[in-house]
């Protein structure tokens, strides 16, 4: 008789009898990595664009945010792990076909890379600024001289960042509900929705307020048919798939996703943002919290539904 | 003129008999689609319970009155007259944004003091909450949705709450005129 020996994750604890892996650390990781990649995103795009001096808050003051919102991330992600110490494994291979080391890789590319665009405009933002040491002046002015190539570097890193952190998500074919390839543009769009939001409340310049409403009202428009699009196909598919859309049509995560995500941090704001740019008088910081609020509610809600979603055995 | 409509220009308030009749219809149309009535004191009662819960579990469990609204681990939060109220501020903030009145202001009578409105405000509320549980609803819950069902108590009440304020306003006048 052969003997057959099965090894199943299964039997870890943690697994059984729903998944409750993840934390708020990833659900925030996701938001703040999401955000920092809508804010590069149309740093560099805009600066390429040429409006380095007409959206300055768009290319100068908004990316300074990124950084921070990155390192956070981070933070943690860090905090996440089981054995802390071996971090560093991630960056001594690279490995296609893992979410986790393309990002790991792609945060190794964009976290200097935020950290540079930032320090080159300092010195617009703050005229005072001194370097202290002449290198530092010599190396700011080499990167200002290559700030096309930085910034055609940020905008592709950035969208990989903001679809990325969809992808993490997605690749789990064990949790039907992540098991998508919607999460990473769903993920993408509503990271470049709050990085234009963040930028409608920082700019002073009534232009690039109103460019930036537009496009956040149009972003809005595009996540809302990712999110019908991504139930019309779990609806279609298999029964796995159709228990997993029930979390959010009739169960459990029914009303925080409709009300919280959809109604208060989409339709919401989506109203106010028209309204105001049809010229009713509407302080932009109430749309742009709300546009956050549900930002961090789609990360939380996505995170946590997706672990009570399973296979039927 | 300071509060109006920039776009269509209109006047600041809706035709309050207008309003009545859309009051009327949305409370139709939320027994049509939830079976329930509208409520704004349930709301309160749901965030007081929750508060009382959170702070000391076993005060709750020991209470007569919290210990109905947390047994076999309910959350009070989790009603539809939280998500109603919740509602309730999203719908007033857009029409307050729709005839532009987005602003921090506290409204009263010239003759008395910002303050004094505030507390007032507060005082007439707390004594409200108190009768709202002791008459076991609200003007929304017990009047508006129980003189909808036909209820006798949603009458008596209604008169109750009406009644006393015409009974007590002369009294109070100074601070509204």
């Amino acid at each position: 008789m052969e003997e057959e020996i099965i090894i199943s994750g299964r039997l870890n604890e943690k697994v059984d009898p729903l998944l409750h892996i993840w934390g708020w650390e990833i659900a925030f990781y996701l938001f703040a990595g999401g955000l920092a990649a809508g804010l590069l995103f149309f740093a560099s795009l805009s600066y390429l664009r040429g409006k380095e001096n007409d959206y300055t808050a768009t290319v100068k003051w908004a990316p300074l945010f990124a950084p921070i919102l990155l390192v956070l991330g981070l933070g943690a992600l860090f905090l996440d792990l089981h054995h802390k110490l071996y971090f560093w494994r991630l960056y001594t291979t690279i490995k296609l076909q893992s979410p986790m080391s393309w990002g790991a890789w792609t945060l190794m590319v964009i976290t200097p890379l935020s950290i540079i665009w930032c320090a080159t405009f300092i010195r617009d933002i703050y005229p005072n600024w001194d370097w202290k040491f002449k290198f530092l002046y010599q190396i700011e002015n080499f990167f200002i001289k290559y700030r096309k190539v930085l910034a055609w570097v940020m905008v592709f890193y950035s969208a990989i960042l903001g679809i990325y952190t969809g992808i993490l998500l997605s690749a789990f074919n064990a949790r039907p509900l992540w098991n998508t390839s919607i999460l990473g543009p769903l993920f993408l769009a509503s990271g470049l929705s709050a990085g234009a939001a963040v930028i409608v409340a920082l700019t002073k310049n009534e232009i690039e307020r109103k460019f930036f409403s537009r496009i956040d009202l149009i972003i809005i428009g595009v996540e809302l048919f990712f999110i019908i699009h991504m139930f019309m196909g779990f609806l279609a598919s298999t029964q796995v798939q159709i228990e997993a859309a029930q979390l959010f049509l009739g169960g459990s995560y029914t009303l925080p996703f409709w009300i919280f995500v959809v109604f208060i941090g989409m339709l919401v704001p989506a109203l106010l943002e028209y309204l105001e740019l049809k010229g009713q008088k509407i302080p932009v910081i109430i749309p742009v919290a709300l546009i956050l609020f549900g930002n961090v509610m789609l990360r939380f809600i996505i995170v946590y539904a997706g672990q009570a979603s399973r296979y039927l055995y | 003129m300071s509060h109006q409509n920039y776009i269509t220009g209109k006047h600041k308030y809706m035709n309050p008999y207008m309003a009545g009749i859309i009051l009327g219809l949305v409370l139709l149309l939320s027994f049509y689609l939830t079976g329930r009535g509208l409520g704004a004191s349930g709301a309160m009662k749901s965030v007081v319970v929750t508060t009382v819960n959170t702070a000391s579990h076993e005060n709750a469990a020991n209470s007569h009155f919290y210990s109905k609204y947390i047994s076999d681990g309910k959350n009070p939060m989790n009603s539809w007259l939280v998500f109603q109220v919740l509602g309730v501020l999203v719908g007033g903030f857009l029409s307050g944004a729709l005839s532009g009145r987005l602003k921090l202001k506290t409204e009263h009578a010239p003759v008395i003091t910002k303050k004094r409105r505030i507390l007032m405000a507060i005082a007439g509320g707390a004594l409200f909450g108190f009768g709202s549980q002791f008459g076991r609803g609200c003007t929304s819950g017990a009047a508006l949705s129980g003189m909808a069902t036909l209820s006798l108590a949603g009458f008596v009440t209604m008169i109750a709450i009406f009644g006393t304020a015409y009974l007590v306003a002369y009294f109070f006048r100074k601070n509204w005129i």
